[in-house]
Formats: structure tokens, C-alpha cells, sequence
């Protein structure tokens, strides 16, 4: 086993857990977290795979195609997370306004 | 001409603002003038509270503790011009570049019930004094986006000077917290279906309203914010 092999493995097994701790009891994120994790795994120990899916995909080289699916997950994700802060956005918009109303001043003299 | 003396409606005038000094003061007064308006002052988070600099015979403060955009602002004065039950409210803005004087048209064609709402126009007549070359290419990209999203043509894209009948009021939620919020009403006009009407203003560039407005590249962010209230909602 390379060097890179274990930096990698090592890796997604830290984001495993990491994962496992903070999402315990939804079941079918744990399933396609874990069928992730183990597609990983697999593509890291034997790399020669993903160069023959590149290869039915059109694709030149294993590392590209993994590469490509890469950009398309961090959009995903970053989508994602742009929808979270809207809506977190909306709500503390909220809580400031009924709190600036519930407040308001009327200013005499 | 229609007589504001006899108005019996409740007409209040948002006027949002942030880190405002003394022509803060002025705006209101000159509004305050006109005697027939309710003011309410919108202070968006301001490092200092605005109410300790104004000296106002009964005006509306409400403070956001925390800075949000003008668009938050104005959707907070709609919601509290709903509470103490306006008929008409106006959106000012509190640099000074508008002026208090246009109101009464501003507010004539909602009074005698020709439409919900009414957009203040610097481009209708030739009112505008002191406008670079380069703002007016900005406005006018602004208003050409504007029509691609909404489908509706203004002369003037973003305006902080607009009246809302009470059909209007009850139906604009603003939910663009930032600059975008000036198309979000457009959006909003055409998809309630409300009347609307353009009516000339006059806007003044002095060097403190121009240091508040608004660059080019704020226009892009604005496209940009634009674009993903589209997509999100």
C-alpha cells in the first residue's frame, strides 16, 4: 500500500466518523454515506477501477473522472448550503423585525 | 388639484435608514411640513442609535439591532404601517436626494383611486440634477434587467420614492434583505397583479447622497442577488 493510499484512507475514515457521531439516527443518510465511504475505499485500493469506468464514460483517466464528479458534488453542495443561509437568513430577518416593531418608539418632544 | 386638507386616509412615510446624521433630521422635517404625514424611522442597525440625534415631534422609531439592508428596513415599516392600520404608505429615502415636495402627486393618483401603487420617476420629466453619465448607463442596464425579469418597463429602476394604496400594503413581502429588493417589488407588483403608475420626481445628487448611493459594482451584486431570487425564490 502506497503512501497516498493510507494519507486517503486515513481521511475518509476521520470524515466517517465525524459523520456517524453528528448524524446517528437518520438512517438513509447513514446507508448513502456509508456506500460513499465504501466506493472510496475501493477506488483508493484499487485505482484501476476508476480508469476502466473513465474509459466507458469517455473519459481519458480514472483521476479526471473522479475529478469531474468532484466539481459537480461541491455545486451540489454549495446549493445547498446557499439555500440553508436563505432560509436561516429569513428567519433571523424575522425575529429582528417583530423585535424592532414590538419595540417601537414613538418619539415626542 | 386635490385638496390634502380634507385627506381623511392614515398615510405614513418609511423612511429607512443607516448610520444617518443630521440630514436625517432635515428629511423628516421637511416631510413633517406637510402636516398631514405619519413618520415612521426605520434605523437599520445603526452603530448609534439614530433617535439620540433627532428631536421629532411624534415620529415612529424602530430600530433593527442589527444591520440587515434596506430592503429588511422597508418590509419592517410596511409591517408596523399594517399594525397601526396606514392606508397609504410611502417609501423616502433618508439621504436627502428626494424631495418632500413631490408627495402630494407622489400620493394624488392612489387618493383618487386610480392605482395600487405608484413608482417615482427621475427620467418622466427632465428633473434630475447633477447625474453622472455613468450612473445613468447603471440605471439604465437596471431597468432593462428589471424588464427581462418582471416583464414590466419602468423609466426609472430603482427609485426609493413609491406610494402603496392598502391593496398594496397588504400584499408586499419583501423578502430581499439588500438592494435587490427595488425589482423584488416589481416582481411582486406584476405578480399580485396590482395597478401601478409612474409619477415624475425630482432627485438631487448632492455629495453626501452620492457618497451613500450606490456604484457599479454594487449593480452587479444587485443582478447577481436578482438572479438567485429567481432561482430560490
Amino acid at each position: 500500500m502506497t503512501g497516498i493510499k493510507i494519507i486517503l484512507l486515513t481521511g475518509i475514515v476521520f470524515i466517517c466518523l465525524y459523520i456517524i457521531i453528528r448524524l446517528k439516527r437518520k438512517l438513509l443518510d447513514l446507508v448513502l454515506l456509508f456506500s460513499m465511504i465504501a466506493l472510496a475505499a475501493v477506488f483508493i485500493i484499487w485505482p484501476g477501477i476508476t480508469n476502466s469506468i473513465a474509459k466507458e464514460l469517455g473519459v481519458g483517466r480514472g483521476a479526471d473522472l473522479v475529478f469531474y464528479i468532484s466539481i459537480l458534488i461541491f455545486w451540489f453542495v454549495v446549493l445547498k448550503l446557499y439555500v440553508r443561509i436563505r432560509t436561516l437568513e429569513q428567519s433571523f430577518t424575522d425575529m429582528i423585525r417583530q423585535d424592532a416593531i414590538r419595540k417601537a418608539d414613538k418619539l415626542s418632544k | 388639484m386635490l385638496n390634502l386638507e380634507q385627506n381623511k386616509s392614515k398615510i405614513v412615510v418609511i423612511i429607512p435608514a443607516y448610520n444617518e446624521g443630521r440630514e436625517l433630521q432635515r428629511v423628516i422635517n421637511s416631510v413633517l411640513s406637510h402636516g398631514i404625514f405619519t413618520v415612521i424611522v426605520v434605523d437599520d442597525g445603526s452603530d448609534h442609535r439614530l433617535d439620540s440625534v433627532l428631536h421629532q415631534p411624534s415620529i415612529f422609531y424602530l430600530r433593527h439591532r442589527v444591520n440587515l439592508g434596506q430592503g429588511a428596513a422597508i418590509q419592517t415599516g410596511i409591517e408596523f404601517a399594517r399594525n397601526i392600520e396606514a392606508d397609504l404608505a410611502i417609501t423616502f429615502d433618508a439621504d436627502g436626494q428626494h424631495d418632500a415636495e413631490d408627495l402630494p402627486a407622489l400620493i394624488a393618483p392612489i387618493l383618487e383611486q386610480e392605482t395600487d401603487v405608484v413608482f417615482g420617476s427621475r427620467f418622466l420629466e427632465k428633473k434630475v440634477s447633477r447625474m453622472s453619465f455613468r450612473r445613468k448607463m447603471v440605471l439604465n442596464l437596471a431597468r432593462l434587467v428589471n424588464f427581462l425579469f418582471s416583464g414590466l418597463l419602468l423609466s426609472d429602476a430603482h427609485n426609493g420614492l413609491r406610494a402603496f394604496n392598502k391593496t398594496a400594503l397588504e400584499k408586499i413581502e419583501i423578502t430581499e434583505n439588500r438592494m435587490a429588493h427595488a425589482s423584488e417589488i416589481l416582481f411582486l407588483v406584476k405578480k399580485h397583479k396590482l395597478r401601478f403608475k409612474e409619477v415624475p420626481v425630482h432627485i438631487s445628487y448632492t455629495a453626501y447622497s452620492s457618497k451613500k448611493g450606490q456604484s457599479g459594482l454594487d449593480g452587479l451584486k444587485v443582478f447577481i442577488d436578482i438572479v438567485l431570487h429567481k432561482l430560490f425564490g
